[in-house]
């Protein structure tokens, strides 16, 4: 299956440079679900707990959410939203899970947490 | 406690609730953005109108702070707007508008205000259920999730000095509520297992906690107020 795989980007401390990011998830996850195709994010762990910065974890948190939401609209058309979650030694493992995300239509709406730096930690 | 509370969005609704709450209860200043000078609600809250998202406003809500002469205890950033859509018809401009109110003005006028927060001070965020998701708020939904990331990344680095929780209220009897179609928001109420909407007083009462010293040890959290919806 075809569809987004969107890394979110590192953003500086200020207002101006978190909306370009997530307005770029916005237009980006438009357009796919227009043509109903599946979203996936990808985002760093460290930054679903706040421990970079407000920036990206205004980024992060905000895609999960946005997923979530996308989830339930592509629910009824056949497509989904996911998001996976990764320590930074684990990217290319990310990566793997992103496309088999996007070619599994049985797992929608979920957060995959790729490495063991989540465990103990509040769940998003 | 004794000292200025910031509650933006205080002209109706929840941040209303909020703003009579902490009024009441001590000797408090309390600001209340948004309400317009005829409709003060007390001599305890004083009414600032500014635009949040221009770019002078956080500097004016600053120095209503500093000319109310006393320390700033707590800040809440309540204002909030919908402009729902599925994502696939979302326009620019709603998305947009949603992320700078609730989000942006938040960010920076914390930004603007932590500086001044006293030692043992305590922000409170205003989230959503909807962060968990919420058919047809992409937008909201986005910009309420945000808004718990910088409730956590701000617990972290404003610890240990200042408090940063988050409060993400249900479906509560307000404006904003009021505007889902009757037949949409019946349902919704059926889904919630204590049965009905929730009111203002009670997240007020939930933010006037985590305000005040009896929740002292509490930081980075969200406290879902949504009558068990989540679940449902």
């Amino acid at each position: 299956m075809s569809g987004l795989v969107h890394w979110a980007e590192d953003v500086d401390e200020d207002w101006a440079s978190v909306l370009a990011e997530l307005t770029r998830a916005f237009e980006a996850s438009r357009s796919v679900a227009q043509v109903e195709e599946s979203i996936v994010y990808v985002v760093r762990q460290d930054d679903l707990l706040g421990r970079r910065g407000a920036g990206n974890a205004m980024v992060a948190c905000g895609l999960l959410s946005a997923a979530r939401t996308a989830a339930m609209e592509g629910a009824r058309k056949g497509w989904t939203a996911n998001v996976v979650a990764f320590d930074e030694e684990e990217r290319s493992v990310a990566e793997g899970w992103a496309r088999r995300l996007l070619d599994d239509s049985s797992v929608n709406g979920e957060l995959i947490r790729v490495g063991s730096g989540h465990i103990g930690k509040t769940l998003a | 406690m004794k000292g200025t509370i910031v509650v933006t969005g205080a002209a109706r609704g929840i941040g209303r609730a909020i703003a009579e709450k902490m009024a009441s209860t001590g000797p408090l200043t309390v600001i209340g953005v948004d309400i317009a000078p005829e409709l003060a609600l007390s001599e305890s809250i004083i009414p600032v109108q500014v635009d949040l998202t221009s770019i002078e406003g956080p500097g004016l809500i600053r120095k209503a702070v500093e000319a109310s002469g006393s320390p700033l205890l707590g800040l809440v950033n309540n204002a909030g707007i919908t402009r729902d859509a599925r994502l696939i018809n979302l326009t620019e401009e709603d998305f947009a508008a949603v992320l700078e109110i609730n989000l942006g003005a938040a960010y920076r006028l914390t930004t603007e205000l932590a500086p001044l927060m006293s030692d043992g001070g305590s922000i409170v965020n205003i989230a959503s259920r909807a962060y968990l998701g919420n058919f047809g708020q992409f937008n909201y939904s986005m910009s309420k999730g945000a808004v718990v990331g910088m409730t956590r990344a701000m617990a972290l680095s404003l610890a240990p000095h200042v408090r940063v929780n988050a409060v993400a209220p249900g479906l509560i009897s307000s404006e904003m509520s009021m505007a889902i179609p009757e037949d949409i928001r019946e349902k919704m109420v059926d889904s919630i297992p204590l049965d009905r909407m929730g009111t203002p007083d009670e997240i007020a009462n939930t933010v006037w906690w985590l305000l005040t010293p009896l929740s002292s040890y509490i930081t980075g959290e969200v406290i879902v107020v949504g009558g068990g919806r989540s679940l449902s």
